[in-house]
Formats: C-alpha cells, sequence, structure tokens
C-alpha cells in the first residue's frame, strides 16, 4: 500500500513541470493540452466497465456517437476499462500521474475511495439547479452522497434479488416464492434433492464472491446497516443472527459451503441449484440461457426487507478546467436522462434511475413483457449503498473471509465476525490517518 | 541419442501396404507405446474440442445436463456475433506486432546480456547479475506504477510501443540464456577466436546456433505470456485502434453475470488459431531443434 506516497511524488513532479512550461494556471496539464489540441470541441473521455456483456461495448458505444452527434462543442471518447475493478486501477493509475479522465464508471462502494483521494468534483449546486433531487429515486442518489455532498450521478444500480426455478418448484408443489427467512429455509428444504446421500440439486445457492454484498442485504433484513463512513459493525448481533442464519441453513444441508459468482449462475442455469441469490444485472442472462422457466423475487426479509446496491455512478474528475467539467456534467446528464435511461435499462437489465424512465411507454410495455424486471424495482425502495467505506477492498476481503470460514466450519459466527470486524476498522482508522 | 534416431529415422520411410503380416507385426512393436499416448494426446485435446463444440452450441445447451456433447444444431451465428462486440481484426494485427516485437527485442538484448555475464569478467559482474535476477522476483503488477510513469514520460501512452518498451528487456531470459551459454566448452570459442572472430563472430557462429532450443524455448514462454498479456495493455490503451486480442475476449469474460460462454468459446477460437496454426507449422523445426542438441 505504498501507493500514496508515489502519488504525491508524481504530482510534485508534474507541477515542476508546469512551472517550467510556465503555464499561467497550474491546471492539470493534461487538460491543457486537450484544449490545445481542440480549440472547437471540449474532448472528455469516460472510462467504463463492462458488467453484464460484451454487447454493452456496442451499446455504450452507440450511445456516445449519439450523444457526440447531438452535442457539437463535445466530443466524448468511450474507453472501455474492464471490469469494475480494472477500471478503478486504471483510474487510480491515471489520477496517480495527475492526468485522470474526465468522467468514469466505477462501483458506488469506491465512492469513499475517490473522495479520500479528493479526485471527484461535487455537483450539488449544477444538480440542485436541475431536476435531479425530484426526478432521480432517492435510494439510488443516496450512493453518491457524501457528507450531504453530491459526487456524481448513479447511472446503473444493481440490487441482488433471489432467483427462482419456476419448473422445480411447480415439481415439488410450491406455489409461492418465499417471503421471510423462515419460509425460505422450508421452501430450500423441500428444493433440495439428494439420491442415496448423494446431491442432485441444492435448494439455494448463495453467489459466492459477492456473497458479502448478500450478506449486507442480510443484516439490513435485521435492520442493520453494517457500516458508517468510517467504521463497519460486523460484530453488531443483528450481523451476527444473519450469519447464524446462513450457518444453519449450510448445516441442514440445503446450501453449499462455497461457490463462485459465475459458477453459481451456472449452476443455477443447469438445474443444480433451485433457487440463487445474484444480480438484477444477471436477469437477461439467466433467462436466455435457462432451459426452464425462471422468476424473480424479492429477497425474503426477516425484520424488515432490505436490500443494498451494487452498480454504479458515473463520477466527474475534480482536476480539470470549469468547462470540462461542465462538459462532463452534460454529459452525465445526458446519459442519466429519461429516454437515456428507459433504454438503458430495457437493454442491460440494470435499474433505470429515473422515475419519469421507468413511466416512458416503452419501459411500460417492457414491463408487461418481463414483470421480473419490476420486482427489482420496488425491491430497490428497501435498497441503501454497499459498504462505502474507505479501503472497502480490503475490508471485502477479510468479511468474506470470516463468512467463508464459518461456513466452512473453521471458526464460530462471534469470533469470525470479531475478528473481521477488528481488522476492517483497523484498516480503515490507518487509512483516515493517512488522509487527515 | 541414438534409440532417438532409431525411432524417427524408419517412420518417413515405413511403407504403408507392402507385406501386410510384417508390417502388423512392426506396427504392434513400434505401437505399444502409442497405446499409452493416444489417450494422452486426446485428454491434451479435450479442452480445445470442448472450446470448439461449445463454441457451436446454443446458450441454453451449454449448462443444460439433459442436453447432449454434441450441439444440436450447428450455431455458426455464434461467431459473427462474438466478432461484433470488438474490432477483432485490428486486435489481431495488434497483437501480432506488440508479441512479435516483444520478442525480437528481447532476443537482442538477453542474447547480448548472456553472453556478457557468461563469458565475460569486468568489475561488479556478480552484483548486476543478482539485480538482473532480482528483477524475476518482482510481479509485474509491483512495477506497474512505475512503469506507467514511464512510458507517460516518453509520451507514447496509448500507442502500440507502449506495451512493448516494459518488456524489451528480461531477467529470466538472461538467466535461462546465461546458463545455456555457460554449458558451451569455452575450447569452441577459443577456436573461433583463433580463426579470427570476435565477440559478435564467436556469439553468432559459436554460441547461437548451439543454444538454438533454449531460444526456442524461451520465444515460447514469451510470446505465450504476452499474447495473453490482459492487464497492461488495458490499463496503458484507450483507444480500439491499438488494443489487442485479450481485451477483446474480456469484453465477453469478464462480466458479472457469469461469463457469455458461447460467444466467448467462438472469440477463443479466434484468439488461439493463429498460436496453434504457429506450432502447427514450425512443430517440426521445434521438435528438431531440441532432439538436435544432443551437445554436451
Amino acid at each position: 500500500m505504498s501507493i500514496k506516497p508515489t502519488f504525491d511524488q508524481a504530482g510534485r513532479g508534474l507541477s515542476r513541470r508546469s512551472v517550467v512550461m510556465g503555464a499561467a494556471a497550474a491546471i492539470a496539464s493534461a487538460a491543457v493540452l486537450r484544449g490545445a489540441q481542440a480549440q472547437a470541441r471540449t474532448k472528455l473521455q469516460f472510462m467504463y466497465p463492462v458488467g453484464v456483456s460484451g454487447d454493452i461495448n456496442k451499446l455504450v458505444a452507440g450511445m456516445i456517437s449519439k450523444f457526440n452527434a447531438a452535442h457539437p462543442a463535445i466530443e466524448v471518447e468511450a474507453i472501455y476499462a474492464g471490469n469494475y475493478d480494472n477500471t478503478e486501477q486504471k483510474v487510480i493509475t491515471a489520477l496517480g500521474v495527475g492526468d485522470p479522465p474526465s468522467t468514469w464508471l466505477p462501483i458506488n462502494s469506491a465512492l469513499q475511495t475517490f473522495v479520500g483521494l479528493d479526485s471527484l468534483a461535487d455537483v450539488t449546486a449544477k444538480a440542485k439547479a436541475d431536476d435531479i433531487y425530484q426526478d432521480f429515486l432517492p435510494g439510488f442518489l443516496e450512493t453518491c452522497i457524501s457528507d450531504g455532498k453530491l459526487y456524481g450521478l448513479p447511472f446503473q444500480p444493481s440490487t441482488p434479488v433471489l432467483y427462482l426455478n419456476r419448473t422445480a418448484m411447480k415439481d415439488a408443489g410450491i406455489a409461492k416464492a418465499p417471503e421471510t427467512w423462515t419460509e425460505l429455509m422450508e421452501v430450500a428444504k423441500a428444493l433440495t434433492i439428494r439420491d442415496k446421500g448423494e446431491l442432485k440439486r441444492w435448494g439455494l445457492t448463495i453467489g459466492g464472491g459477492w456473497h458479502d454484498w448478500v450478506f449486507e442485504c442480510y443484516c439490513r433484513q435485521n435492520a442493520l446497516v453494517p457500516w458508517t463512513k468510517d467504521k463497519v459493525l460486523f460484530d453488531d448481533p443483528a450481523a451476527l443472527d444473519a450469519l447464524e442464519f446462513w450457518v444453519k441453513m449450510e448445516q441442514a444441508g440445503v446450501m453449499p459451503k462455497a461457490s463462485t459468482w459465475e459458477g453459481s449462475a451456472n449452476d443455477f442455469m443447469a438445474g443444480r441449484t433451485a433457487m440463487l441469490y445474484h444480480s438484477t444485472g444477471s436477469l437477461t442472462n439467466l433467462r436466455k440461457s435457462s432451459s426452464f422457466e425462471v422468476d424473480v423475487a424479492f429477497m425474503p426479509k426477516n425484520k424488515t426487507f432490505g436490500a443494498c446496491q451494487g452498480g454504479g455512478p458515473i463520477m466527474i474528475a475534480k482536476k480539470q478546467s470549469d468547462a470540462a467539467v461542465d462538459a462532463s456534467w452534460t454529459f452525465a446528464r445526458w446519459m442519466t436522462s429519461t429516454e437515456v435511461q428507459s433504454q438503458w435499462g430495457r437493454d442491460t437489465g440494470y435499474l433505470a434511475v429515473r422515475k419519469s424512465a421507468w413511466e416512458t411507454p416503452e419501459m411500460q410495455a417492457y414491463l408487461k413483457d418481463v414483470p421480473q424486471a419490476k420486482v427489482a424495482l420496488d425491491q430497490a425502495a428497501y435498497a441503501g449503498a454497499f459498504l462505502q467505506v474507505p479501503g472497502y477492498h480490503k475490508v471485502r476481503e477479510f468479511l468474506k473471509s470470516a463468512l467463508d470460514r464459518t461456513l466452512a466450519g473453521e471458526i464460530k459466527p462471534d469470533a469470525a465476525l470479531k475478528e473481521a470486524n477488528a481488522n476492517s476498522n483497523r484498516e480503515i482508522q490507518r487509512l483516515l490517518r493517512r488522509r487527515g | 541419442m541414438t534409440s532417438l534416431q532409431i525411432q524417427t529415422i524408419p517412420s518417413p520411410a515405413a511403407p504403408p501396404m507392402a507385406e501386410p503380416a510384417r508390417s502388423a507385426l512392426t506396427a504392434l512393436r513400434r505401437g505399444w507405446l502409442h497405446l499409452l499416448l493416444v489417450p494422452l494426446a486426446l485428454l491434451w485435446l479435450s479442452p480445445l474440442l470442448w472450446i470448439l463444440v461449445t463454441s457451436l452450441k446454443a446458450r441454453t445447451e451449454v449448462f443444460d445436463p439433459a442436453a447432449g456433447f454434441w450441439p444440436l444444431a450447428l450455431q455458426w451465428s455464434n461467431y459473427p456475433a462474438a466478432l461484433s462486440v470488438a474490432p477483432f481484426g485490428t486486435y489481431l494485427v495488434n497483437s501480432v506486432m506488440v508479441t512479435g516485437g516483444i520478442l525480437i527485442a528481447q532476443l537482442v538484448t538477453i542474447t547480448l546480456a548472456a553472453y556478457t555475464f557468461a563469458r565475460l569478467t569486468f568489475p561488479g559482474k556478480n552484483l548486476l547479475f543478482t539485480l538482473f535476477l532480482l528483477q524475476i522476483m518482482f510481479p509485474i503488477y509491483a512495477t506497474f506504477l512505475t512503469n506507467f510513469v514511464t512510458v507517460r514520460e516518453f509520451g507514447i501512452l496509448n500507442s502500440l510501443p507502449a506495451m512493448i518498451v516494459p518488456f524489451v528487456a528480461s531477467g529470466y531470459g538472461t538467466f535461462m540464456l546465461r546458463q545455456a551459454f555457460r554449458q558451451v566448452p569455452t575450447e569452441l570459442a577459443d577456436a573461433a577466436r583463433l580463426d579470427g572472430c570476435g565477440h559478435f563472430g564467436i556469439l553468432w557462429h559459436v554460441y547461437l546456433p548451439l543454444v538454438k532450443p533454449t531460444l526456442i524455448a524461451f520465444g515460447i514462454i514469451t510470446v505465450v505470456t504476452h499474447w495473453n498479456d490482459y492487464m497492461w495493455p488495458l490499463l496503458v490503451t484507450n483507444s480500439e485502434g491499438v488494443r489487442t486480442l485479450p481485451i477483446g475476449l474480456g469484453l465477453l469474460a469478464k462480466s458479472d453475470s457469469g461469463a457469455d460462454w458461447t460467444r466467448l468459446m467462438a472469440a477463443t477460437v479466434v484468439v488461439v488459431s493463429p498460436l496453434l496454426l504457429l506450432f502447427v507449422i514450425f512443430q517440426r523445426r521445434f521438435v528438431d531443434s531440441f532432439m538436435h542438441a544432443g551437445l554436451k
């Protein structure tokens, strides 16, 4: 973690050179260059990940050329940057040498990371002068807010939902999707198939790799948000109760000890698990690749319904000229406009961020055709941001390790969560001290 | 050495149909090894076969246990569908140029460096060689940021050279080749020197022909490594015009909702075919050079 000092050095080197060059204003040299190259058009970069399928690359390219055609003063260059982690790495590297892209699309959990790097333009005033606070779904907008300031516009939110193999349920004589944890356990038991002790089908699988995301949903279903912006609360009794429920399901033999994100989706499509916790972003793929009827339900509740959001917002770099920030805002605003969001939501399975986008006639027709898409929207009313703490990468690893070792039977739930809590908070404190 | 020749020499001359009884006997005598090798070869081929078969399936067939191993109907449309997500033709050309550029540059630098370390004496030689070896121990991710800064200072970000420059020297290759050079008897070099060769002459006429297998082995390793490199090209390029094949594959593989298997496999076939083709064409030369390196 020697990243930050290196950044500082790079920053110093850059400003030295800016002085030598005699640049009047100490703006990022890249912005200067960019401005010099195109006198007429403001050039922007947009770094984005491909989260759902390769077609997104084509969709984004199409959206960008549409935007460029409609805005003669702005030219956006779309830069595919891998998955969320790759994108973050690419952006942080560019920030490190003082030449950030104008806009990028990280996962919402990275908010505190970028706030910590002092890299984000504050767009609160711009948003207030617009209809952002009125028309955006509040739960989605929330994921871009830190200390009351808005840093970006939500663009492609998703939440975990419960996927159901309807055909398997019919065969087992189950008509209704489980609504509570207790029902979930019963349905999972009924759907698990063993033949002479050999497992044929799991009742339930929680998509591994992101199971910490699903776990936060379980915490929220116990009325606990397991973090604040400077600490985590994994040792809270509500979190312990959630993990104990997982252990109970594992011990009842209805759920595997571990799985992978892609593998669990494959298992569902192959009928090796009858229910699956996975992202709404997987809806199109699961529907199109399964040979049975796929349904979607709310994640079952305990004390309350609860969910938390994956997916990401479009963020705008602070370190660029005012003109570039304005142009970036125009771009982010266009990408989250009613028509674009309606189309984007229907094409990908991500949730449209504007209320008005859900009311467009095209979206209404789509929901009639694919009613499952509506479930995620309704559930979003109970959804908050996901683990927005500094150093969330490491914190996620601590938590995942605790969950894995508990389910594997290596450690008791309370000891595991206490340990993950202590490790995470030590890491967060370390980062905050360095920032301070 | 002798046993190898017995096996290799008769095979091209084996008469296919003459004297069936005797040839059956000889076939059996020579063939028992094949009984062992054929299943092994099939085992090695099975992933390739799976890739090919999956690339022709419909999406619902891939994970359906009720569907057979073979696709119900051949879905050739997977190929255009996979290739349409990115300009794979451009990516292919770029991949060839980047991998080829790295290979050529590395062969030059490691040959010179290895000769220096193997045969010359100068102060600080051991220290310098240790530093070379240290380079092997650093994972490439540890040097990403410094390399990125360097490449940016050169002003070659977002271009093909950005993907070549950080890899023109190779500690691993230098080490491998130095060891090979040291196996060559000094008498040969001395003889060449008496005949009037300088350093470059000795290197060209004596050392390089004798270490061909090492060069080829290193070549294979470096080509495979850089052909498949994903993260560094992703980091230093932005435009589609300068990107390489693995980035195109990443579009299909690195998604949250599970890989898009049929199209991913179709694209994989396209990506691995040039390497396979290259190997098939040069296979004899690869194998020969390993066999005829009997010098000790």
